[in-house]
């Protein structure tokens, strides 16, 4: 049998919080890192997958990367679009390509600058979204960017499960101990709770610290069957479909099943991952995430929280390289990399010592979309 | 025309063509209308074109009660430049309504934020000179907020 396909290079850009860059500028610059750090060249490459934001900029990224990277006779080439699912989508469908013989070497990328000279991310986020269908409707009821949709489902979260709000201080102060060893962290200064408190309300009970922080940015890795890297164990993906009634959940299940077929193909269980790195675009979807993905029982992820559990010397070491809330918000693609400079050794202060096995979990739309990729050390 | 109390015109919805033309026809009217499998009644999300539980396809417009209670609410701080007119924090809630339907919806009027479980009222807002709706916190909750 063939040996499964690996990560065998990894690419990214700084990633800022200023403006400047443009996505496809931003992309092309992580895929040639990718290429570099593989040791490969651009005639290595047969295939392209890309993923962009939901084009709250013009200059979204597309197919037209091949042309702009300077690639040619591709023999796969796609834009990859699940939402904050697209990044493990994109390793799964580089993954059965190469599997099929359809490609060798695919390079997956995403890219985005939502940071533009007129305005923060916020602002930019705000102004997306268009005036028509259910989201017309509700961004003309004030749900302006996607903080206030997070702010119901966290509100409801806490009445539902008795849920302490501490627990989301808790998480951003988890990921930002974790951030402070990252040097590509875009928030690194220690943060308590305290500073938490003092940071302005978003949207009840959100608080800018409980928003990650998009940043003009790119990454890209390199799917091989030949090369050492971190190995694609498994993948799960789930969509339950939302539909939204009186009577019914603002979650409604998916990342549970996802996990465990990610883990069925693993031939592992939850006990057997060393490092998990989660999606995590508002501290409320960390605890959601934990409860839906089965690391603890329903209503018992604020306590695991602030068990400590989460935390560096932990002993369920999470979002560890601060995640999208103190890392940088690169999508899928932030997880994604974090697991990938863990199980290379290459976190430096922040490595956990002996990561052999990494979760990368992504979501879509509003908890929508699930994909769960388990890797694991050359 | 009147001003909305909350936002800019610009968030006006798109009324040509919509998904949600049927909604905004009949806000105009000073109704709620909202879709349903025609075959089984079912609810409707607005995009949905098939019933997902029937399999129906084809749904139906018709006007429902005016009125829910509040599945869950927050109080929106940020207060975008150029598109929020209200100098102060405004009520978003997702109300489930007694059709079996689910609106993101902002308030009628400024005023304190409902909480979970409140029963709410649907009233209609004019932004731009479509008429949105909106929910009003209900005469019951009121009262039970005084004792």
């Amino acid at each position: 049998m063939s040996r499964e396909p690996a990560v065998i290079g990894l690419g990214r850009t700084a990633m800022s919080i200023r403006p400047g860059g443009t996505a496809s500028g931003l992309a092309v610059e992580a895929l040639q890192a990718a290429l570099a750090d593989a040791g490969l060249s651009r005639a290595d490459v047969d295939g392209l997958l890309v993923g962009s934001s939901q084009g709250v900029r013009p200059d979204r990224v597309g197919v037209t990367l091949a042309q702009q990277a300077g690639l040619r006779d591709l023999r796969l080439l796609e834009h990859v679009e699940i939402k904050g699912a697209t990044t493990v989508a994109m390793l799964e469908r580089a993954r059965l390509a190469i599997r099929a013989g359809m490609a060798r070497t695919v390079v997956c990328v995403f890219a985005d600058a939502p940071i533009s000279s007129g305005g923060g991310a916020g602002s930019t986020y705000a102004r997306s979204g268009g005036n028509s269908g259910t989201r017309g409707l509700e961004r003309a009821s004030g749900v302006l960017g996607s903080v206030p949709t997070y702010a119901l489902l966290a509100q409801r979260w806490l009445a539902v499960t008795g849920g302490d709000p501490g627990s989301l201080c808790e998480v951003a102060l988890t990921a930002r101990a974790w951030a402070s060893h990252n040097p590509e962290a875009v928030q690194r200064e220690p943060l308590d709770a305290e500073a938490y408190y003092a940071s302005p309300l978003v949207s009840t009970p959100l608080r800018r610290l409980d928003c990650a922080r998009p940043v003009n940015g790119a990454a890209a890795v390199v799917v091989s069957a030949a090369g050492e890297g971190p190995r694609i164990r498994g993948v799960g993906r789930d969509h339950p479909v939302r539909r939204r009634r009186a009577g019914g959940e603002s979650w409604f299940g998916g990342g549970r099943r996802a996990l465990d077929d990610a883990l069925g193909e693993a031939g592992m269980t939850r006990g057997d991952l060393d490092v998990l790195e989660l999606y995590d675009p508002f501290t409320i979807v960390t605890l959601c995430l934990l409860e839906e993905y089965g690391f603890c029982e329903p209503g018992k992820a604020g306590p695991l929280v602030s068990s400590g559990a989460l935390a560096p010397g932990g002993t369920l070491p999470t979002n560890t390289g601060g995640g999208q809330l103190s890392g940088f918000y690169l999508q899928g693609m932030t997880p994604l990399v974090e697991a990938i400079v863990q199980l290379r050794g290459e976190g430096g202060e922040r490595q956990v010592p002996g990561a052999r096995t990494a979760l990368v979990g992504g979501i879509g739309g509003r908890l929508d979309h699930h994909a769960c990729l388990i890797l694991e050390a050359a | 025309m009147s001003v909305d109390w909350l936002l800019d015109d610009s968030l006006a919805p798109s009324i040509e063509d919509d998904v949600l033309g049927e909604l905004y026809r009949g806000a105009a009217r000073g109704e709620l209308v909202l879709p349903f499998c025609a075959t089984c009644e079912l609810p409707l999300e607005p995009e949905q074109l098939v019933c997902d539980g029937c399999g129906a396809a084809g749904p139906v417009w018709r006007p429902v009660p005016l009125h829910g209670h509040v599945h869950t609410v927050t109080v929106v701080h940020r207060l975008e430049r150029g598109l929020v007119r209200s100098t102060e924090p405004y009520p978003v809630a997702d109300v489930e309504l007694a059709s079996g339907h689910r609106l993101v919806l902002t308030a009628v009027a400024p005023g304190a934020p409902p909480s979970i479980g409140d029963p709410v009222s649907i009233g209609f807002r004019h932004l731009g000179g479509v008429a949105v709706p909106a929910f009003e916190v209900s005469v019951a909750a009121n009262a039970k907020e005084s004792r």
